[in-house]
């Protein structure tokens, strides 16, 4: 009995396992869907599924040959991302990966440099910018194959902090402005710290002691209560949507009137609804040149591509979902570059797919993503930061994001857009 | 137990020697050789990835290993112990990188220096049993992991460390295919030396405080000593496997060794069987398959008619850590003695067939 039944098992298996279609083209696509960062990390990452799976549907893949996207759930633990990575280019022999978090992205740095697979993370960290590793800085290696779309952590900050420097004049205040780094003590809040706090000593900021608070939401008052006794006027916020609420509805509490700047991934309208009117104010980047809602050539498609997961066609998409559209469609576009006359759909030759295009914008995406540009030496892929500001007036709890946002009750509203300069001695930091 | 029930008639033993050997007959004797000369041969035959699971199977393997004897041979209990193995993985790579001492060598050395943070926070259980023993392991896991995220100089900080492949003569082990055999050495050696720890008078100690430690007590043996002893040597195995996989995943950052590992080095040795030198591998095994299983059922779930009756989608991804759940409550209950014991089970179906009962 036990016998027959092992080898029923075997056989099923030997039937199942052979892959079905040589043809296809396998990728990773490392998620946060249960971890720290599953507050954004949820809605990018169904954006870029949904854009691979677009593809498939509408375009048929890339050159015809379907994309295989093997998606894998790793909980924002970066040994997780390194052993599912080598699952993935030991079995499925994935030509590229679209990943996610800091801190396991740099420690992939130097392996899919070795593999030479392309690898789109979720994590803007400036350190993953330096391709051609000639940037000398400390602790930062080569990553000739790491790409990501939009301004580096570190690039909004500094944004960020021109506009905190305007922002202080034309409100006529008084004496230097104080700045103060949030977050925890992860690599990924910690990224873009010591390049903000350079560039605002630099901008005539005083720059306050780092204050951390995990990445998990808790409870802050502590926290905010030491911003006021410093008296800081400009506060970053490192961390994820999730435990920047925290930080928020905390000291909106203790009535601590701050500017709140938020990281890139600090904010968006499912924090803005969780947060109430204590987001009202906060200033965070925006990687895309629409947002839900709003009318824009390539809209069309976007909405399309959203009916992928959402057949009725009503779910509100927050900013990351169209971010994370964008960066998919730059791999799938490197990816047809790739193939064009019959080539080889291979990790360096989608490398080189990148490097085709100047102000890259992926084709049907008009309106909706921006432009970038690689080279093999630069990876900052562009160095405009579009910012917004969060108004928030009235009660959250009531309606779904759509409807707050449809209201009025919840708004995005343009600030500003600063075109940085590409220094050279900002690559890498 | 039930391995001695099967000898060949006529096997009579005349010396402890005989009696405490480990291998009993010549066929065991055989398959062993035969099936290390099979694992020598694997990566000719297999992936990466399959070999990969071998790999892990035997890292993880090594480092329960240290826990069946804490927890199996000695009775007592630890909840820290990948802790522990954090530490022989951040001391290894920090030794190398901080002395460029040879990797060869860091390995055997961050055993040494988990050891000794083993004996240190192995301290308590001299005094301290049962759910307080538990406790104060606990404790050691929260002390060590809080350690770890903050002291750069050692651990790189949250940021993790960037670490060296082992190489030997200018030869880097740097793939499954060449870094198996390193951890086919080091499960040969650290297996064999467990085996034969237990036969050894303090290897019989160890087993005696677990049975009765007032029986133990009473016949002279020192209680404080072999506990905070057994401490120690569970501290060096999972020291040696946390180097083997520092040099294996190249990488290695505070978020691994976290609680959930160690009771998953619980699990291991439960699954694997309790008191059980061979059980511990097999744990491992079970540990580091099972979610692949699950997985590959998963993937054939996935947009199959089952699918899509229970609108499963995305979420399929959960279905694998809920199996993993209920595989371990399941075995829990119905195999509570572990896969050892019923590995014994069917060895002796296939030596007794057709006459089993």
């Amino acid at each position: 009995m036990l016998k027959r039944t092992l080898l029923a098992a075997a056989a099923a298996l030997a039937i199942a396992l052979p892959a079905e279609a040589q043809n296809r083209i396998p990728v990773g696509h490392l998620m946060d869907n249960s971890g720290a960062t599953s507050d954004v990390g949820v809605p990018y990452g169904q954006g870029v599924a949904d854009a691979l799976q677009w593809v498939n549907r509408t375009r048929n893949g890339v050159a015809g040959r379907q994309l295989d996207v093997s998606g894998f759930d790793y909980g924002y633990a970066a040994p997780r991302a390194v052993s599912q990575y080598q699952a993935w280019t030991g079995r499925q022999r994935v030509v590229a990966i679209q990943g996610w978090g800091t801190a396991d992205t740099e420690a992939l740095v130097r392996f899919v440099n070795r593999d030479r697979i392309p690898y789109i993370s979720g994590s803007y960290s400036a350190a993953l910018t330096d391709a051609g590793g000639k940037s000398g800085r400390q602790g930062v290696e080569a990553a000739p194959f790491n790409f990501f779309y939009g301004p580096s952590y570190s690039d909004a900050l500094r944004a960020m902090l021109q506009w905190a420097k305007q922002d202080w004049e034309s409100r006529g205040q008084q004496g230097r402005p104080k700045y103060v780094h949030m977050g925890a003590n992860h690599p990924y809040p910690n990224s873009p710290k010591e390049a903000g706090e350079t560039l605002a000593r630099e901008l005539g900021f005083d720059v306050l002691p780092a204050i951390q608070f995990a990445l998990t939401p808790g409870d802050y008052t502590a926290q905010c209560l030491t911003l006021r006794q410093q008296g800081a006027n400009y506060a970053y916020l490192g961390n994820t949507a999730g435990s920047n609420i925290s930080v928020l509805r905390a000291c909106h509490t203790a009535g601590v009137q701050v500017q709140f700047l938020g990281n890139v991934w600090g904010m968006d309208e499912n924090a803005m609804k969780a947060a109430g009117e204590a987001a009202n104010g906060v200033v965070f980047p925006v990687r895309t040149a629409a947002i839900w809602g709003q009318e824009a050539p390539g809209m069309a498609t976007v909405r399309e591509i959203s009916r992928i997961s959402d057949p009725s066609g009503n779910a509100y998409r927050p900013v990351h979902y169209l971010a994370g559209i964008c960066a998919a469609m730059l791999m799938v576009e490197a990816m047809e570059t790739a193939a064009e006359g019959g080539g080889q759909v291979t990790g360096e030759r989608i490398r080189e797919g990148f490097y085709a295009r100047q102000n890259w914008v992926p084709r049907g995406f008009e309106g909706i993503c921006n432009p970038s540009t690689f080279t093999n030496e630069d990876h900052r892929g562009t160095l405009r930061v579009a910012l917004y500001r969060a108004r928030v007036n009235g009660n959250t709890a009531q309606g779904s994001v759509g409807e707050l946002m449809q209201a009025g009750t919840m708004r995005l509203e343009q600030v500003t857009t600063v075109e940085l300069e590409r220094r050279r001695d900002w690559l890498g930091w | 137990m039930a391995s001695a029930y099967f000898l060949p008639a006529g096997d009579y033993r005349t010396s402890y020697r005989a009696d405490t050997t480990i291998f009993p007959t010549r066929n065991s004797r055989i398959a062993l050789w035969l099936g290390i000369a099979i694992l020598a041969c694997a990566p000719l035959a297999l992936g990466r990835w399959e070999l990969s699971l071998l790999i892990n199977i035997g890292i993880l393997g090594i480092a329960a290993l240290g826990l069946n004897i804490l927890v199996g041979f000695t009775g007592q209990i630890s909840i820290g112990h990948a802790a522990f193995f954090g530490v022989g993985a951040f001391a290894s790579a920090w030794l190398h990188e901080a002395f460029h001492i040879p990797v060869w060598a860091c390995i055997p050395l961050a055993g040494a220096i988990t050891a000794l943070v083993g004996l240190v926070f192995g301290a308590p259980a001299a005094r301290l049993k049962g759910l307080y023993l538990a406790i104060a392991t606990l404790a050691a896991q929260f002390i060590l992991e809080d350690f770890f995220a903050r002291s750069a100089w050692f651990t790189g900080g949250v940021a993790g460390r960037i670490t060296e492949p082992l190489t030997l003569f200018g030869y880097a082990f740097d793939s499954e295919e060449t870094f198996f055999y390193v951890v086919l050495v080091a499960v040969i050696v650290m297996f064999t030396a467990a085996a034969n720890l237990m036969r050894t008078r303090d290897g019989r100690a160890l087993v005696a405080v677990r049975d009765h430690y007032l029986s133990a007590e009473l016949m002279g043996i020192n209680l404080a000593y072999y506990r905070t002893l057994s401490f120690g040597i569970s501290s060096l195995f999972a020291g040696i496997g946390g180097a083997l996989y520092a040099h294996y995943l190249l990488f290695v950052s505070v978020e691994a060794f976290n609680i959930l590992f160690s009771i998953q080095f619980l699990g291991m040795v439960i699954i694997g069987g309790l008191g059980s030198i061979m059980g511990s591998l097999m744990g491992a095994a079970f540990m580091v398959l099972l979610p692949e299983a699950v997985q590959g059922l998963a993937d054939l779930l996935a947009g199959s008619a089952l699918d899509h009756a229970l609108k499963i989608g995305a979420s399929i991804s959960y279905l694998r850590e809920m199996a993993i759940g209920a595989a371990i409550i399941l075995f829990l209950i119905f195999e509570p003695d572990g896969l050892a014991h019923r590995w014994r089970l069917i060895k002796a179906y296939w030596k007794l067939y057709p006459y089993s009962h």
